[in-house]
């Protein structure tokens, strides 16, 4: 009895809103800048959220094909959205070359290269059975190696002025373009997963997929789309990145792979699929960032920054893992 | 020696236990019976530690105890035998007999001693694991029978003074039932107290001393069974709502709506049938005789490797689950958890999958609003018993969960319905319920194709049953022939000459 009793007291002694992760690191994200704001006036204010959001909508953009992915299960996960998102960029603004008359013409080629890519991620995993670790990673090298034989070694190219426009154009409230397009990714992505037939079969071959194809759903359909998704917003995310920086580099994006994971798990989604949404992943990039922000603040250095992300992933994780068992 | 006091258990909106309580003397086999819901699995997962009681207590030799994990509980003496095979199938069997409690000293395994216990126990259960299987012996390669057994052996070998067996008989055949009762009777002399679950009644009565009746997570009645009766116990589960066991007029018509010929696949060699509307065919024989496999096959879950499937006059070429569902085919899988459900998910998205694309808008935008009406007509209709929509379906019991796996199919208004055994681990209420479902199926013109383990349903529902062996059709019964004698001899006669042809 007494057992029983501590059990319900420790249940309790936690308030409802840490089950759901969302909330944590939304909570997380405005902490981090409160402490900002105290250890570095100015941190917080209007003009400087409003920058690390425009740096997070690149990493959330990045992160929607991931959360799509992981949410699709069979250890679903790409690690080329990276380099993926990179070869839009370069493949852009090679196109553009800072000509306004071929913006649109150079982002469907980018975006055509990416869906192909996606695909050839998707039919690996599918129908030869590659893990998707392994055919994701392999799919990064294969990548860099055609930037290598595009580019010949040398990134040239910039963007039009219309993307540029686009993307830190200040439309609203002082708040640039790419941020917007992001509010609104967020809300067809979330209308996507959980109002339209593909969101619901996607989270049903997450959640099992055997049960999924004698269900009648399409199981290899849907994940190869999934990986297609995947490359095709990574190569959104580099189109816009290209567009921030205007001038193209042969790592543009490389180093976002990882972050894009960190994001989906912030956010919530199982590893395992069939669980979550992109409205965590889009708090997830913003904790990161933030929190990459802050520690630059701090002037620490990038050892060290890298160690504090690390840990701040590993207790979050912890701190899921704990509500989950709570709750069951 | 154990004791159960007043114990209850909510999941979200679903009562599971309230107020449940019995108790076990050391020496005594105590059968646990109840309908599915009853709140048995329950009671059993919290003597297991895996799942911790709202409120009530729990008492084992006199002495209050909480465990709470399996390891306390493994502590306290309890061992636990379940349906669901907790056995790796990567690891051979002495590692899997050994598995948490290999001897060994400072870290390291005594290899020797390890052997030693393996084999005896190996040898315990060799009538009924069969000559084949070695120490060696890759567990993934059993069947699913000598896996149960190697699992129970593994719980023996721990030398629980409490044993509880939950389903442990599902899976197992004849033979294999009575060496685990050998086994039983031998620890009731040893003083163990032993715990027995199952729905087959006719094991009960051979088996238990005493038998605790639970329903709907309550005490019913704890019996003497040397002076009670058969019917009389079934009174008991069920309530009032007797049994439906009698036999129905056929509802079959002329109409041929589903034809295979010659059906060749993994599992089946060379099956032929012709399906009329309004009819229901059952699968008959030993499990495990390629019924699964068939059903799965006409459904386009496996691979058709010769053979031809004539859906209502028309010759189908090759075509895969997705298509067989759209054509009109429904199949509800011999496995709930595995095949059936999508456990993380709610009971709305599990009811809405299959036929979600007749209601989309454009085929792709989802209306909750309908979503919502067609998932409460469906509940309404098969009566289940739910929270709300929005729980997950793992929280529902075994027997709503079944339904709820029918339910999703019926939105789909299907022609031809394939069920792979049911009604497997369903209680005898909700049972005549799903009896009911498919006869009121039939009479609406549906093809039902019905797979069973348990003959009396095969002889209750069927107006023909096919009876295999090996994959193909050995006998088939019609009308009257359908009795539960003519399908065990028929089923077994078979696999006596079979054995006689090998043997020779």
């Amino acid at each position: 009895m007494t057992a029983t009793v501590e059990a319900d007291q420790r249940r309790r002694a936690l308030p409802g809103w840490v089950r759901s992760p969302i909330l944590v690191a939304a909570v997380l994200s405005v902490a981090l800048i409160v402490v900002g704001e105290l250890v570095s006036p100015g941190f917080g204010s209007y003009g400087q959220v409003v920058a690390m959001l425009r740096v997070a909508a690149f990493l959330g953009l990045i992160a929607v094909g991931q959360t799509i992915v992981i949410l699709s299960g069979g250890a679903g996960i790409d690690l080329s959205v990276g380099k993926v998102a990179t070869l839009a960029a370069i493949i852009a603004s090679r196109v553009m070359q800072g000509d306004d008359a071929q913006t649109a013409s150079g982002i469907l080629l980018a975006l055509a290269v990416c869906a192909l890519i996606g695909l050839a991620n998707g039919l690996g995993v599918v129908y030869l059975r590659i893990t998707p670790f392994v055919m994701t990673l392999g799919m990064m090298g294969v990548v860099h190696g055609l930037i290598l034989a595009y580019t010949g070694g040398v990134a040239d190219g910039r963007a039009a002025p219309a993307l540029v426009s686009l993307v830190n154009g200040r439309v609203f409230a002082n708040i640039p373009g790419v941020v917007l397009i992001w509010v609104v990714v967020t809300v067809l992505v979330t209308l996507l997963l959980r109002r339209t037939k593909p969101g619901w079969d996607l989270y049903a071959v997450g959640a099992n997929r055997v049960s999924a194809e004698l269900s009648g759903v399409r199981v290899n359909r849907t994940v190869v789309g999934a990986y297609v998704a995947s490359a095709c917003f990574a190569g959104l995310g580099g189109i816009f990145m290209v567009g921030y920086t205007q001038t193209v580099f042969l790592n543009l994006a490389d180093d976002l792979t990882l972050p894009s994971i960190a994001a989906v798990i912030i956010g919530g989604t199982l590893l395992s699929g069939g669980v979550g949404g992109y409205v965590g992943s889009a708090i997830g990039a913003v904790v990161l960032t933030v929190l990459t922000n802050l520690l630059t603040t701090l002037r620490m250095g990038e050892a060290s920054r890298t160690v504090v992300n690390g840990l701040v992933l590993i207790i979050l994780l912890a701190f899921y893992g704990r509500g989950r068992r709570l709750r069951s | 020696m154990i004791e159960v006091r007043d114990v209850g258990k909510r999941y979200g909106g679903v009562v599971a236990l309230a107020g449940a309580r019995f108790a076990a003397e050391a020496g005594e086999v105590h059968g646990l019976l109840g309908p599915n819901g009853s709140g048995k699995s329950t009671i059993n997962k919290i003597l297991a530690g895996s799942v911790r009681p709202d409120t009530g207590s729990l008492w084992v030799d006199g002495r209050q105890v909480q465990p709470g994990s399996p390891t306390e509980s493994a502590r306290l003496g309890i061992g636990a035998v379940y349906q669901q095979l907790t056995v790796i199938p990567t690891l051979d069997v002495e590692q899997n007999l050994l598995l948490g409690t290999e001897p060994g000293r400072w870290g390291l395994l005594d290899r020797r001693a390890g052997r030693e216990r393996a084999s005896a126990m190996l040898e315990r259960l060799r009538p009924a694991l069969g000559e084949h299987v070695g120490p060696g012996s890759l567990v993934g390669d059993l069947s699913p029978g000598q896996q149960q057994l190697i699992e129970i052996g593994k719980v023996l070998l721990r030398r629980p003074r409490i044993l509880i067996l939950d389903e442990a008989t599902a899976s197992l055949h004849r033979p294999q039932v009575d060496l685990l009762f050998d086994i039983v009777r031998e620890l009731r002399e040893d003083g163990v107290c032993v715990l027995f679950v199952s729905h087959r009644l006719d094991e009960i009565l051979r088996i238990c001393d005493r038998a605790t009746i639970l329903r709907a997570g309550r005490h019913v009645a704890t019996v003497d069974l040397a002076d009670t009766r058969p019917d009389e116990l079934v009174r008991l589960m069920v309530g009032e709502k007797l049994a439906e066991t009698t036999k129905v007029p056929s509802a079959r018509r002329d109409e041929v709506v589903l034809q295979v010929d010659d059906l060749h696949a993994p599992g089946v060699a060379g099956v032929s049938l012709r399906a009329h509307a309004g009819e229901i065919i059952g699968l008959g024989g030993l499990q495990g005789q390629g019924q699964s496999d068939l059903l799965m096959t006409i459904f386009g879950a496996l691979p058709r490797t010769g053979g031809t499937v004539t859906f209502r006059g028309r010759r189908l070429g090759h075509y895969r689950a997705a298509r067989a569902a759209r054509m009109g085919f429904a199949l509800v899988p011999g496995n709930r958890g595995t095949q059936g459900m999508f456990s993380l998910r709610s009971i709305q998205e599990n009811l809405s999958i299959v036929s979600l694309w007749r209601r989309t808008m454009a085929g792709f935008g989802i209306s909750m609003r309908r979503e919502r009406s067609a998932a409460r007509e469906a509940v309404e209709r098969l009566a289940i018993r739910l929270g709300s929509l929005d729980d997950p379906v793992s929280s529902l019991s075994g027997g709503n969960a079944q339904k709820v796996i029918v339910a999703k199919w019926l939105l789909s208004d299907p022609v031809v319905i394939l069920l792979d055994d049911p009604t497997k681990g369903v209680d005898v209420g909700a049972k005549a319920e799903i009896y009911q479902i498919i006869r009121t199926l039939a009479a609406e013109g549906c093809t039902i194709v019905i797979n069973s383990s348990d003959d009396r349903e095969l002889a209750v529902l069927s107006d023909r049953v096919l009876v295999l062996f090996e994959g193909a059709v050995v006998a088939e019964l019609e009308g009257e022939e359908i009795d539960e004698e003519r399908l065990v001899s028929s089923a077994l006669l078979v696999s006596a000459r079979a054995d006689r042809e090998v043997s020779g």
